[in-house]
């Protein structure tokens, strides 16, 4: 936009289509919806509420899993990996990975149908679609049928990414009116403790990743030590914990973990 | 590079808009890559004060370097209702953007600030202010971006800026040390020395260092042959002098 623009007057519709907006957005609409797009890394994805709002420590998970390719070498790394995500929203994840890891391909699940028409319709806008699977499954209750899908068409992953609803039950009056009346609140309720999605991914992990494979996780930061106390009263599952890496807060924010042996 | 408005109130500001515009479209005639950081304008289209990352072929720090300082325009401002002549200045500062290897910067010395720092973050918040704030504690140099609508794009750009400013400072300690360079590098803000001044009724440009006058300031404005040949005859001069001080300065047998 050159400086000039701004001397041109504003038309009375260009008026009245503002003003609809800013409607919008006294009544609390958090702003990504009002302009339906916002920034995710490198990518602009289109956003429709109530699917979930990419959070700026979620930017930092890709780089996280960018930086283990860059240096990785551990068994089993293929030059076209195939990741598992669970619970895409608007897909900024996958899409995301997809786009700087340019032989990956992406299973991309989420149990709301609007959140899978909205990553579908990113991942064409950006030109992933033909390397993305995206698939209404809720891991709570379609383990089993994801597992079956996976096993059969995929063989085994290279890792798992997510950002899985991880708010406490307790925690949901503290939320801004932005999020409670606007956010679908299955992408942010964790139940009690913020940890059932997050225990159903690691009771999945074993059965579907290579030998070695990661797991990916943003979590609240009570998680990692809550995590860790769990894994320890289930060798069955045979992960090891490997890291907590803080965000730009100085959060503890994300977990990685490791299949350590075969089942 | 970084452009600022000084003094001449909204007329400075408009100023260095057209400046910055200037700078952006020698770049283009250079065939540089133009990237700006960070951009902050004033009500009437004018400009605060914007940074750039200027990169390409054919030595562009050592063509921009004598842009550094404070030009200024005397002309009667759009805003003026009187048909006044006014004087106002813009400074540009110019630091030459350091290579990955020439400046380490250990993680552990920056502060990194957020909007996002008290409470739980994550998923329990949703705003929208992206700004990120980086301090280098050992130097108190501060750097800050809010230009992007993602975060961690900020923290890069932030970071960019971060260490061209730490260069710089390293760099004008070195160079304070040698009289002709610091008579021509009026590279930082806080100079007052005027290097150039752009007189628009009488339709001329002269720069007060190499005492050379060009005119059409429209033509110059555009950023292109006007400009080059302007600097170009600034580095002849400064070769010159830094090489007359050479020989000068070779002991007597």
């Amino acid at each position: 936009m050159r400086s000039e623009q701004i001397f041109w007057p504003v038309s009375a519709d260009q008026k009245d289509r503002i003003w609809q907006l800013c409607k919008k957005r006294l009544q609390r609409m958090p702003i990504q919806y009002v302009i339906e797009e916002w920034d995710f890394r490198e990518l602009t994805l289109k956003m429709k509420p109530p699917v979930f709002i990419p959070r700026p420590e979620t930017e930092e998970l890709v780089n996280l899993v960018l930086e283990e390719f860059s240096q990785s070498s551990y068994p089993g790394k293929n030059p076209t990996s195939i990741f598992l995500e669970v619970g895409c929203g608007s897909g900024a994840l996958s899409i995301s990975l997809l786009h700087s890891l340019p032989q990956s391909h992406a299973v991309a699940i989420d149990k709301s149908v609007d959140a899978i028409k909205l990553s579908l319709e990113n991942a064409e806008r950006l030109n992933v679609h033909t390397r993305a699977e995206i698939l209404q499954l809720d891991i709570l209750t379609d383990a089993e049928e994801l597992l079956l899908l996976l096993t059969q068409k995929y063989g085994l992953l290279d890792f798992i990414i997510s950002n899985p609803p991880y708010v406490f039950q307790e925690d949901f009056i503290h939320l801004a009116a932005e999020i409670l009346n606007y956010e679908d609140h299955g992408a942010l309720n964790g139940g009690y403790d913020g940890m059932q999605v997050i225990k159903a991914i690691l009771c999945l992990a074993p059965h579907v990743l290579k030998d070695y494979g990661k797991i990916f996780l943003e979590v609240d930061p009570r998680h990692p030590d809550m995590i860790q106390e769990w894994l320890q009263v289930q060798p069955s599952l045979g992960l090891d914990y490997i890291a907590t890496i803080q965000d730009f807060c100085g959060k503890p924010r994300f977990c990685v973990l490791q299949k350590s042996m075969q089942m | 590079m970084e452009v600022t408005a000084g003094i001449g109130g909204q007329e400075a500001m408009l100023f260095t808009a057209e400046m910055f515009d200037m700078y952006q479209s020698y770049a283009s005639f250079k065939k540089w890559s133009f990237e700006i950081l960070e951009y902050y304008p004033s009500e009437l289209g004018g400009l605060r004060h914007a940074a750039a990352s200027i990169s390409g072929q054919h030595e562009v720090y050592k063509h921009l370097k004598y842009e550094g300082g404070v030009h200024r325009v005397q002309r009667v401002p759009k805003t003026e209702k009187q048909g006044r002549i006014h004087t106002s200045t813009m400074t540009v500062a110019i630091l030459p953007q350091p290579s990955e290897i020439d400046l380490t910067i250990n993680p552990k010395d920056l502060r990194i600030e957020t909007k996002r720092a008290s409470g739980a973050g994550g998923q329990h918040v949703n705003t929208t202010d992206s700004a990120v704030r980086i301090v280098h504690i050992p130097t108190g140099v501060v750097s800050e971006c809010q230009q992007e609508r993602s975060q961690i794009k900020n923290k890069e750009k932030a970071l960019k800026v971060l260490r061209a400013r730490l260069y710089s400072k390293k760099l004008e300690e070195e160079m304070n040390k040698r009289q002709s360079v610091r008579k021509m590098q009026v590279g930082t803000k806080g100079r007052s020395e005027k290097i150039r001044t752009y007189n628009f009724p009488q339709d001329r440009i002269t720069d007060h260092r190499v005492n050379k006058t060009v005119h059409d300031i429209k033509g110059f404005l555009l950023g292109e042959d006007l400009l080059d040949e302007m600097i170009q005859s600034i580095r002849e001069y400064t070769d010159h002098e830094m090489l007359k001080e050479l020989l000068e300065n070779i002991p007597a047998q």
